[in-house]
């Protein structure tokens, strides 16, 4: 299997503070992989060195076996890299369609494009699907910043799968979801991965979730890869025991 | 929203543009040059509408494009250019320096911003008032004349409010279309979540800087009718003051409403005159009628018409709620 994003020795320093220190993993194309550690252990600070939101301190960073380290998290966008944030981030004065054709416009045309072409890029069909695909059907024109917590997570997710993305990180996807929302949001996820072959990491605290919905785990402490492997095995492994899920 | 709605919307704003046209041609000399100056400066705070109302990027500039423009026109034409060509100019002009004056804003925003474009508007104003060679100094400039369009005079004042008015038109159209496109969603995202708008793949950096350049290029356009408007200009109505106008005239309309402008124009131009029989107490009735509105409203006189929409709608889903919640319980 080839991989989709194949991350190499990512070092990331505030002053002396080391967040992330040395850690290199790959993703293959199709697979769930699922990164979890303590708070404070640089899940976080690992994703936004990887997209661009943080420039690494050393360490390298390849998409399609394409050096992408440092590139601006626009453009590594429209290569086909999508992302959620820990914290809620839609666009809450936008309805939620709007907030889908807005994930997807800057993939179609170009600027010019954009201003003289049509007012809905030519997105409200795909949008309409993914509003299906999400069950928000009954909330297309309502205000985001209007819904629950648990609906604006969904439209959080769906966004990032406007683009059409070949590999999308997630950051605490079930983070403050209840649990009949959640299963739902597994499905879709699963759904997504199988029909589109799009690459998921997922970072989650919610063990439950990790481990059904993952091929392979990651667990990261203090900054480093403490271990690696299909769920099964990163569960017994007596150091996560000891640095994350207790005894 | 139902056809009978579109329909009422339309037919308002045909009666509105009509009346525009028809009322003001048994205004006298001063009653239709408040109205053109009221045309001027809607243009002028569509600009700063679009960018700090639309793409949330604050400016105390402003009022220093509409300098640059006017300065650009004034010049112009009384070198005989044409009023076209001249405006052309204008718009050029304040464009590119629009777009320079974003690139600060990639560093700096909100109220550090405010103070990078305050400094700019210091700027512009003492290059108008030293750089006399090219701006008449303090001494201005005087008889700019007003152009002839296809042929028609507009040295009277009555065509020159019809040149102001179709050029608010033509604007209001432009920006309507500009907000409609992904353009004008992007510079939203931009106000509302960067970050986020960024890993969606928007290029926040070229829409900041078209922000500030295209409400720049309003400005722009504002000032290049200004100079024959007026027929005579000189730097002081371009200080910091015409940008803290500006600025009311987005907020106490309404900022991040299409038509907030217009009415925050009206609010700004026209009030003073109206207040204008209680003499020495306009300007306080004034200032205290704004901070009313503003202490009962803080998103300015479109956002108490959102207000009551939302309102509405809230009752509507309720009561929906209601209903199902009631069906819900004959099946219990």
């Amino acid at each position: 299997m080839t991989a989709v994003l194949e991350v190499t020795n990512i070092k990331k320093r505030f002053g002396g503070i080391t967040a992330v220190d040395g850690v290199s993993f790959d993703v293959r194309e199709g697979e769930i992989l699922g990164l979890i550690g303590p708070n404070g252990c640089g899940k976080s600070t690992l994703f936004n060195c990887i997209l661009g939101q943080l420039t690494p301190s050393d360490g390298e960073v390849k998409v399609d076996g394409r050096a992408v380290t440092g590139m601006r998290p626009s453009d590594l966008n429209r290569l086909g890299v999508s992302r959620t944030f820990q914290l809620l981030q839609v666009f809450p004065k936008l309805s939620v369609r709007e907030n889908l054709i807005l994930a997807g416009q800057e993939h179609q045309g170009n600027m010019m494009s954009r201003l003289f072409g049509r007012s809905d890029a030519g997105l409200t069909e795909a949008a309409n699907q993914m509003i299906g695909f999400f069950k928000l059907e009954h909330l297309a024109t309502a205000q985001a910043g209007g819904l629950s917590y648990g609906q604006q997570k969904l439209l959080d997710a769906a966004m990032a799968f406007m683009g059409g993305p070949r590999l999308v990180l997630l950051d605490e996807p079930a983070g403050g979801v209840n649990p009949s929302m959640l299963a739902d949001l597994k499905e879709r996820l699963v759904a997504i991965n199988r029909e589109r072959n799009a690459t998921f990491v997922v970072i989650e605290h919610n063990m439950e979730f990790v481990m059904s919905l993952c091929s392979r785990v990651m667990v990261m402490a203090e900054g480093r890869v403490l271990a690696m492997g299909r769920p099964d095995e990163v569960r017994a492994n007596p150091a996560v025991i000891d640095a994350y899920l207790g005894r | 929203m139902s056809a009978n709605g579109r329909y009422l919307r339309l037919a308002a704003g045909l009666v509105v543009i009509a009346a525009l046209i028809v009322i003001p041609m048994n205004f006298n000399r001063y009653g239709l040059f408040i109205l053109s100056q009221w045309a001027v400066m809607t243009i002028a705070a569509m600009g700063l509408n679009l960018t700090l109302g639309y793409a949330g990027q604050v400016s105390l500039a402003q009022g220093a494009f509409v300098g640059v423009g006017a300065y650009a026109s004034a010049i112009l034409t009384t070198q005989g250019w044409p009023l076209p060509a001249a405006l052309g100019v204008s718009v050029v002009v304040s464009f590119a320096i629009g777009w320079l004056l974003g690139y600060p804003a990639l560093r700096v925003q909100h109220h550090y911003l405010a103070f990078v474009t305050l400094a700019f508007s210091t700027l512009a104003f003492l290059v108008f008032r030293n750089e006399s060679w090219l701006t008449g100094g303090i001494y201005g400039i005087s008889n700019i004349p007003r152009p002839h369009i296809f042929g028609f005079a507009t040295n009277k004042p009555l065509p020159f409010y019809y040149l102001c008015l179709g050029s608010l038109a033509i604007v209001s159209l432009a920006v309507w279309w500009l907000i409609r496109s992904p353009w004008g969603r992007a510079f939203m995202a931009l106000r509302e979540n960067p970050l986020r708008a960024q890993s969606l793949g928007v290029d926040t950096r070229r829409y900041t800087l078209m922000a500030f350049a295209i409400g720049s290029a309003l400005g722009g356009v504002a000032g290049g009718l200004y100079a024959p408007l007026t027929q005579y200009i000189d730097p002081l109505p371009f200080n910091l003051s015409l940008s803290l106008d500006l600025l009311m005239m987005v907020i106490v309309g309404g900022s991040g409403f299409f038509f907030g402008p217009f009415l925050g124009a009206m609010i700004a131009v026209l009030l003073p005159e109206w207040l204008r029989f209680t003499q020495g107490y306009y300007l306080m009735l004034y200032a205290v009628a704004v901070i009313l509105l503003l202490i009962w409203s803080p998103t300015g006189i479109l956002g108490i018409l959102d207000r009551f929409l939302a309102n509405r709608r809230t009752k509507a889903a309720s009561a929906l709620r209601a209903v199902a919640k009631s069906r819900l319980e004959t099946v219990q």
